[in-house]
C-alpha cells in the first residue's frame, strides 16, 4: 500500500469524524451562524457605506471628492501597495470584509477544530490502532489534510453564506459576487493550510487535548504579536512568520508576489509538517 | 533470504534481544532476551508493575526500546510495510473511536491493511463472527458495552489472519462468560498464527499458552515452556485428606515407602497444603506411570486422597519466584 493511500484514507476518516463529533457539529453550526451574523452586519455596513457614497456623490460636485478613488486609497493604504487599491477598488465591500474576518479568526477556527486531533487520540490510546497498520507519517498527514479540509468546509459555509446575502441585497450579480468570492476563498485556502501545519506540530507532541488548546492558542497568540511587532517596528520580514499576513500576496496583481506567498506558505507548512513528523516518528505512543 | 535465514525466521517469529526500556530514571524493563516460536501461543507473566505492557508495547511498536531491538517476522515492529497484515494488535487500553460504528470501523482498519474496498467488508464482518459479534455491525464504538469494545478491538487485531498477533490483557475486566468466549476465540487461533499474550490471569495463560516469559521488576527470571515452568514433566502432587482431627494424613513410614518407589528422588510432605510433593527423574519414567504407582500405594495403604495434579501449577511457580 503506497503512503498516498494511507494518507488518503486517514483524511477522509477525519473529515466525517470532524463534523460527525458533538464538538465539530456545535463548532459548524456555530461558525454556519457566525457567518450569517456577520453576513447580515457586513450588508448592513455595506448599504451605509453606499448611501454614505451617494451623500459623496452629491457633494462631489462641489468638493471633487471621487468615491471609487477613495476606495482605491483605502485599499492602497491597507495593504501598503498602490496597485493592491487599483486591483480590489471594485472588490464587493461585504466579501472582502468577510475576508478579512476569516483571516484574523482562522487561527481561533484552526485551534478549536484541530486541537484535538491527535493528542485526544495519544490520550486514549486510540493511536495504536493505526500505529500498526499506517506509516506514522502517513497518520500526521492525514490527520493534518482532514482538519485542513473540515476548516475549509467550515469556511466556506461561512463565505457562501455572506455571498448569497450580498447577492441578495446588493446591487451586484451573483456570478460577480461569486467571482470575488471564490478569488478571496482562494487565498484563505492556503493561509488556513499553514495553521493547520502549526496546529498538528503542536496538538501531537501533546498527549493530553485541553493542554493542546491551550498551547495551541498561546502559540497563535504569539504568532499574532509577532506580527503586530513586524507592524510597529517596520520589520517587515516578521510578518513572513505570520500565514495570515501572506493575503496582501495572494491578492496583488503582481504573479511575482502571488509565487512569494505560496513559498512563504510553504515554508511554514513543510517546516512545521517536517518536523512534526520527525519528532512523532520518534515518540512513545 | 537465504534458506538458513528462512529457516530461523519459521522456527522463531519473534525475538527480543536485551530489551530495555528507561522513563526517566525508572528503568521498567531491563534486559530482555526471549524468542517466541513461530506458531505456539506465548505468554508474558508478571505482577503488576513489572514491565509486561511495556515490553508488550516495545513489542508491537508503540515504545521504542531505549537499548536493545524486537524482531517481528525479521523486521522491525515499525516497519509498517513490511509487517502489514501480518501483525494483529490487541493493546490493552486503546479506546475504541467514539463516533465510528463499529462496521465502519473494522473496515477502515481492513482498508489500511492493503484490503481492497470490497474485500474489506467481508472480511471486517468475518473478523466480527469470530467475536460473535455481528449483530454489533451498525453500533457505534461509544455506545459498546466494556466486554463488546473489548472483542471489537479483538476483531480488529484479528482482522485478515495474521500470522503473529500481540494480545495485550484479553480478558482483563470482563465477566467470566465473556471471558470463556474470547478465549476460545484465541484458542481457534491457536496453530494458525504465533500468539503472545500478556495477562495476570495466570490459569488463563496455564491453559493457553505452550510456552512463557516472567518477569518481575522489569528483568526476566525465567522463560521456557509451559512444561518446564510448572514441572509437569518432573513432579506430581497428591493432595491428601487427614484421617480425623489431630492426625497426620500421612506418616513417615508410608512416605518412606514412597521414596523406595523406583525413579524417585524426592518425596516431601506439604502439611499447610496437605499436598505430598514427589519428583521423579524425567529420564527414566513419566508422570502418568508415577502417578498410577503412587495412587496404587496410597490406596493400599488406605490413604484419603481429594487430588492430583502434575506440577505445581502456573500460579505457584510464579508466586516462587516474583
Amino acid at each position: 500500500m503506497t503512503p498516498l493511500s494511507e494518507v488518503s484514507l486517514v483524511t477522509w476518516r477525519e473529515v466525517r469524524k470532524s463534523f460527525r463529533s458533538a464538538k465539530g457539529a456545535a463548532l459548524a453550526v456555530i461558525s454556519i451562524l457566525g457567518g450569517g451574523a456577520m453576513s447580515m452586519t457586513f450588508a448592513w455596513l455595506d448599504r451605509l457605506r453606499r448611501e454614505q457614497a451617494a451623500n459623496i456623490a452629491l457633494a462631489q460636485s462641489s468638493t471633487g471628492i471621487d468615491p471609487h478613488r477613495a476606495q482605491v486609497e483605502l485599499f492602497s493604504r491597507w495593504y501598503g501597495q498602490p496597485n493592491m487599491g487599483t486591483a480590489l477598488a471594485d472588490c464587493p465591500y461585504a466579501l472582502w470584509m468577510m475576508l478579512v474576518a476569516t483571516l484574523w479568526l482562522a487561527p481561533l477556527l484552526v485551534a478549536l477544530m484541530t486541537f484535538d486531533a491527535v493528542s485526544a487520540e495519544l490520550q486514549r490510546g486510540t493511536v495504536r490502532f493505526w500505529a500498526v497498520r499506517a506509516r506514522r507519517s502517513s497518520y500526521l498527514l492525514g490527520k493534518a489534510l482532514g482538519a485542513w479540509l473540515a476548516v475549509l468546509a467550515v469556511s466556506l459555509a461561512m463565505n457562501v453564506i455572506v455571498w448569497i446575502t450580498a447577492a441578495t441585497v446588493g446591487h451586484q450579480s451573483g456570478f460577480y459576487i461569486v467571482g470575488w468570492g471564490l478569488r478571496f476563498f482562494a487565498v484563505v485556502v492556503p493561509v488556513t493550510a499553514a495553521w493547520c501545519s502549526i496546529a498538528v506540530l503542536v496538538g501531537s507532541q501533546l498527549k493530553t487535548p485541553m493542554v493542546s488548546l491551550l498551547t495551541l492558542c498561546a502559540t497563535f497568540f504569539a504568532f499574532w504579536v509577532l506580527h503586530i511587532a513586524a507592524a510597529m517596528t517596520k520589520n517587515g520580514w516578521l510578518n513572513w512568520a505570520y500565514p495570515s499576513a501572506y493575503d496582501a500576496l495572494f491578492l496583488s496583481p503582481d504573479p511575482g508576489d502571488i509565487g512569494r506567498g505560496l513559498l512563504g506558505i510553504g515554508v511554514i507548512i513543510g517546516l512545521s509538517i517536517g518536523a512534526a513528523i520527525f519528532a512523532f516518528d520518534r515518540r512513545d505512543l | 533470504m537465504s534458506p538458513a535465514s528462512v529457516s530461523r525466521a519459521f522456527e522463531s517469529a519473534v525475538r527480543a534481544r536485551r530489551l530495555t526500556k528507561r522513563f526517566g530514571a525508572t528503568l521498567a524493563v531491563d534486559d530482555l532476551t526471549f524468542e517466541v516460536g513461530a506458531g505456539s501461543v506465548f505468554g508474558l507473566i508478571g505482577p503488576n508493575g513489572a514491565g509486561k505492557s511495556t515490553t508488550f508495547s516495545m513489542l508491537a511498536g508503540y515504545l521504542q526500546p531505549t537499548y536493545g531491538s524486537v524482531e517481528i517476522l525479521g523486521w522491525a515492529p515499525t516497519a509498517v510495510d513490511a509487517l502489514r497484515c501480518r501483525v494483529g494488535v490487541l493493546p490493552q487500553d486503546a479506546v475504541l473511536p467514539t463516533t465510528d460504528r463499529v462496521g465502519e470501523f473494522l473496515v477502515h482498519m481492513a482498508r489500511l491493511q492493503g484490503t481492497s474496498k470490497n474485500k474489506a467488508r467481508e472480511s471486517a464482518e468475518r473478523a466480527l463472527d469470530d467475536v460473535s459479534g455481528r449483530d454489533w455491525w451498525n453500533e457505534r464504538c461509544g455506545h459498546l458495552s466494556h466486554g463488546m469494545a473489548k472483542r471489537v478491538v479483538l476483531a480488529q487485531a484479528f482482522l485478515g489472519n495474521p500470522d503473529v498477533l500481540l494480545l495485550d490483557e484479553p480478558t482483563a475486566g470482563l465477566d467470566p462468560r465473556v471471558a470463556w468466549e474470547v478465549r476460545q476465540s484465541i484458542l481457534a487461533k491457536k496453530g494458525r498464527s504465533t500468539i503472545i499474550v500478556s495477562s495476570h490471569n495466570l490459569n488463563e495463560l496455564e491453559e493457553v499458552c505452550d510456552a512463557a516469559a516472567i518477569i518481575d521488576r522489569g528483568r526476566l527470571v525465567a522463560t521456557g515452556s509451559m512444561a518446564e515452568l510448572t514441572a509437569t514433566h518432573e513432579e506430581i502432587r497428591v493432595k491428601v485428606a487427614s484421617a480425623g482431627p489431630n492426625e497426620a494424613p500421612i506418616g513417615p513410614t508410608r512416605l518412606a515407602a514412597l521414596r523406595a518407589l523406583g525413579d524417585i528422588k524426592t518425596v516431601d510432605l506439604d502439611e499447610d497444603r496437605l499436598e505430598i510433593v514427589v519428583r521423579f527423574d524425567r529420564s527414566r519414567t513419566d508422570a502418568e506411570t508415577v502417578i498410577a504407582r503412587v495412587l496404587r500405594l496410597l490406596l493400599d495403604e488406605q490413604v484419603r486422597i481429594s487430588g492430583v495434579t502434575k506440577g505445581r501449577g502456573l500460579e505457584k511457580r510464579v508466586m516462587e519466584i516474583t
